[in-house]
């Protein structure tokens, strides 16, 4: 005798339940282009993002965010609470991965062109994302407040102050004061927990909100072959995101990230001291930029020439509205310039 | 309109009065009571005089010797001007006497007390004139001593100077003489880093010091010592020649006496040394406490190998052949010996745990346990009493065991959890592995159903 509710799968019981079956079809109805990696770049920023934010919860629960204990708490974090270490350094390591993914992703979209008519809004709230996860890795990075954190808070906060028209202001926002001080640590505090968060929250919503009102589930060549959304894409993503998870965590654990020595604002920083990896681009130009460029000063007039080509990048959906081939040429060359400029920062 | 009341305009008049005393009050200066001529020009309130100076109101030796093109004689005016002394109460007047009044040569007078070169002899009388007054030096300094006269006359200085000694010194040959400043002042030569040089000065000058059958390698032996190193090293408590000496009142330390110098500082030492059995032992023999053990002026840092059997060991100095006091020697010696290795591995667990990124919970509060337990072991040898050694030695195992049981814990909690970081990994790579296999599957099958 047997029970007549028992299920003949493995979870089938709960799959009955719920209702899984409709879901599945109704999912499957939807059909997306069976793309390499590059297409999945999007769901791994996600997971990514969805990282740093379970794990600086927990790094929240041990982090004092004042001057005096900043560097002691994280030293205790990693060498004291149970797998303390572990939630540092996957914290540590995803933020970087995190910023690396929004750009690659940005460049996919763009080489591909998926930011043309009617994806306008996904292509801007896709930067306002880039510039709010720089903002949360830049923020994240003083709070260890080891002599690291400050040489990238004062370095990378010197930069802003070329930027035109705003420099100033940036410059003191970043610094929060004039100075890279405690204030600077508190102001970074405040703004990587709540303020940023708050406002990656938001824009994201607006992001998978229109991402579902017109997915991007047009192959754009004719040829391309389709999949169905569940289960081959929902399989494929599984792929993506757990080979990243698996790259976060090799690297976690067997990639050592000493945390150094504390913040001594007394000590000036070594003359090649960098500014964090995002901002090399820019340290290059400061660096290389002639004292003086038709009557402007030579940093200002190149850092401002970027920001110009930054603002075309912005409204690129509008300036190419039908997407042409010469843009994607054009994603691979600012890709390819800014890796050079980085390179040339480092040497 | 009403006219003032009699009662109130005699207030006013006396409270005129009263201010018009103020400076009068101010002025006066007592006459030093030792002084070697008690004239009245010594004791004419020297504010009151008004002859005119470019250097202050009322000194015109000095204000006239600042101009004189001999040097021996422009010096002392020179010097006047930056010491300690530069006040128009005392002047030159104080110890040279004189009339400061008369702008001639006429300020010279012997009948007004003049006296150009005070003698050795002279001279501790003339500082205490003022120096041993109370009421005179609280009106210009009240955080100054006044004893120093009558404690330089009980010491071995004072004596041989009072006997005209001509080498022995006086008040100038340490504090200096127009140019003195206050001990303060590291310019001062009895100032607290300057005092080792100064006292040198003749006791290792070997001419200076023949006369008096003393040693003159004093200087160069504190020099190599803890102490001497300690002071080259800025420690603000290392001991100076006048720590163990004394300044004014300096006699050299004897056998009975020397215990008490070194008990300043080292009081738990002293005490515990009085009870033990070499106390009693040191004073039938007439042997210097502290001493006999650390040497004086070359003491050099106190270690465990001190105490034992072995070749540089301090006890074989003079129990060489006695069974008993060499088994104490030999039992202390191996309590020292278990403890400090074990507060030496205590320290190497925390410092392997440190370098591996742990930050043991505690282990800095036993450390300091442990640390605490040494010092007292460093008192407690002076009993020479195995039992009171042994009961510190126990703190200090106790402390040690305490830091080396959180290091292992600390250890084997984040070995435990690297295996669980390597299998979580090991499930993530697995996770992986399958959900290819199944998206290869999918291709294969959607493959299989579009063909």
């Amino acid at each position: 005798m047997t029970a007549p509710d028992l299920p003949s799968k493995p979870g089938g019981w709960l799959a009955e339940r719920l209702g899984w079956a409709s879901i599945a079809s109704r999912l499957g109805g939807y059909s997306m282009s069976r793309r390499g990696f590059a297409f999945y770049l999007g769901g791994i920023t996600l997971f990514l993002l969805v990282v740093q934010v379970a794990s600086g919860i927990l790094l929240t629960l041990y982090y004092q965010p004042d001057a005096a204990y900043a560097h002691g708490s994280v030293e205790r974090i990693v060498g004291e609470v149970a797998y303390g270490d572990l939630v540092h350094a996957v914290h540590s390591w995803t933020a970087d991965l995190f910023v690396a993914s929004l750009f690659l992703h940005l460049f996919t979209v763009m080489i591909r062109r998926s930011f043309r008519s009617p994806h306008e809004l996904s292509w801007l709230t896709g930067v306002a994302l880039l510039a709010l996860g720089v903002g949360q890795a830049f923020t994240g990075a003083v709070l260890p407040w080891s002599e690291r954190a400050y040489t990238h808070a004062r370095i990378g906060s010197e930069l802003a102050r070329y930027v035109p028209l705003v420099g100033g202001w940036l410059h003191r926002f970043m610094r929060g004061g004039e100075d890279v001080t405690s204030s600077t640590l508190a102001h970074a505090f405040g703004f990587h927990v709540a303020v940023l968060p708050a406002a990656v929250a938001l824009v994201l919503s607006g992001h998978l909100f229109l991402l579902t009102r017109r997915p991007v589930q047009r192959p754009p060549q004719p040829n391309a072959e389709s999949i169905p959304l569940y289960p081959d894409f929902f399989v494929r993503q599984g792929v993506a995101l757990t080979g990243a998870m698996v790259i976060v965590l090799t690297l976690a654990i067997f990639v050592d990230r000493p945390l150094g020595p504390v913040a001594d604002p007394r000590v000036s920083s070594a003359p090649d001291a960098q500014p964090p990896w995002y901002f090399l681009p820019v340290h290059a130009i400061v660096r290389a930029a002639p004292k003086e460029l038709l009557g402007i000063e030579g940093p200002r007039f190149l850092v401002g020439a970027a920001c110009v080509m930054g603002l075309a990048f912005v409204a690129l959906p509008f300036l190419d509205r039908r997407g042409s081939r010469v843009t994607a040429w054009a994603a691979w060359v600012l890709l390819v310039t800014l890796l050079l400029l980085s390179l040339r920062a480092l040497s | 309109m009403r006219s003032p009341s009699p009662l109130l305009l005699a207030v006013f008049a006396g409270l005129l009065a009263l201010l018009g005393a103020v400076p009068a009050a101010r002025a006066v200066v007592p006459a030093p009571s030792a002084a070697p001529s008690t004239n009245g020009a010594a004791s004419v309130p020297l504010a009151s005089r008004s002859l005119p100076s470019p250097m202050n109101a009322t000194n015109t030796c000095a204000s006239c010797h600042a101009t004189l093109t001999d040097t021996k004689l422009r010096t002392p005016a020179k010097e006047y001007a930056h010491s300690a002394h530069r006040d128009d109460r005392i002047g030159c007047v104080g110890c040279h006497h004189g009339d400061p009044r008369d702008p001639t040569v006429g300020a010279h007078a012997k009948s007004m007390g003049f006296e150009p070169h005070p003698t050795h002899v002279e001279v501790p009388q003339i500082c205490g004139g003022c120096h041993s007054d109370a009421a005179f030096i609280r009106r210009l300094n009240g955080r100054l001593p006044v004893g120093q006269a009558a404690l330089f006359t009980l010491s071995l200085h004072g004596k041989l100077t009072a006997a005209g000694d001509g080498v022995a010194p006086d008040c100038s040959t340490c504090h200096g003489k127009h140019d003195i400043q206050p001990p303060s002042s590291p310019l001062s030569p009895v100032n607290r880093t300057n005092v080792a040089k100064l006292c040198s000065g003749c006791h290792a000058d070997k001419q200076k010091m023949a006369g008096y059958d003393i040693r003159t390698d004093q200087f160069e032996k504190w020099k190599k010592s803890v102490h001497g190193q300690a002071f080259a090293a800025g420690n603000p408590n290392a001991p100076t020649c006048t720590s163990c000496h004394g300044a004014h009142a300096s006699t050299p330390p004897d056998a009975a006496s020397v215990a008490h110098a070194c008990g300043r500082c080292h009081e738990t030492e002293m005490q515990l040394f009085e009870q033990s059995p070499h106390s009693q032992g040191f004073r039938r023999r007439g042997l210097a406490a502290c001493v006999a053990c650390h040497s004086n002026h070359d003491v050099a840092r106190a270690s465990a190998i001190m105490v034992g059997t072995g070749p540089d060991a301090t006890c074989m100095k003079c129990h060489n052949n006695d069974e008993k006091p060499r088994r104490v020697a030999d039992e202390i010696s191996n309590l020292l010996r278990g403890a400090r290795e074990r507060a030496a591995d205590a320290r190497a667990a925390v410092a392997r745990a440190t370098t591996a990124g742990l930050r043991v919970s505690g282990a800095p509060y036993s450390l300091d346990q442990v640390a605490t337990a040494e010092t007292k072991v460093r008192s407690v040898v002076h009993t020479l009493d195995p039992a009171r050694v042994q009961a510190v030695v126990s703190d200090i195992e106790s402390a040690a065991d305490e830091t080396q049981r959180l290091v292992q814990s600390a250890e084997r909690n984040r070995r435990l959890e690297r295996r669980g970081y390597y299998a979580a990994l090991g499930l993530g790579a697995l996770l992986l592995l399958a959900l290819s296999l199944k998206a290869m599957d999918l291709d294969r099958r959607r493959r299989q159903g579009g063909s």
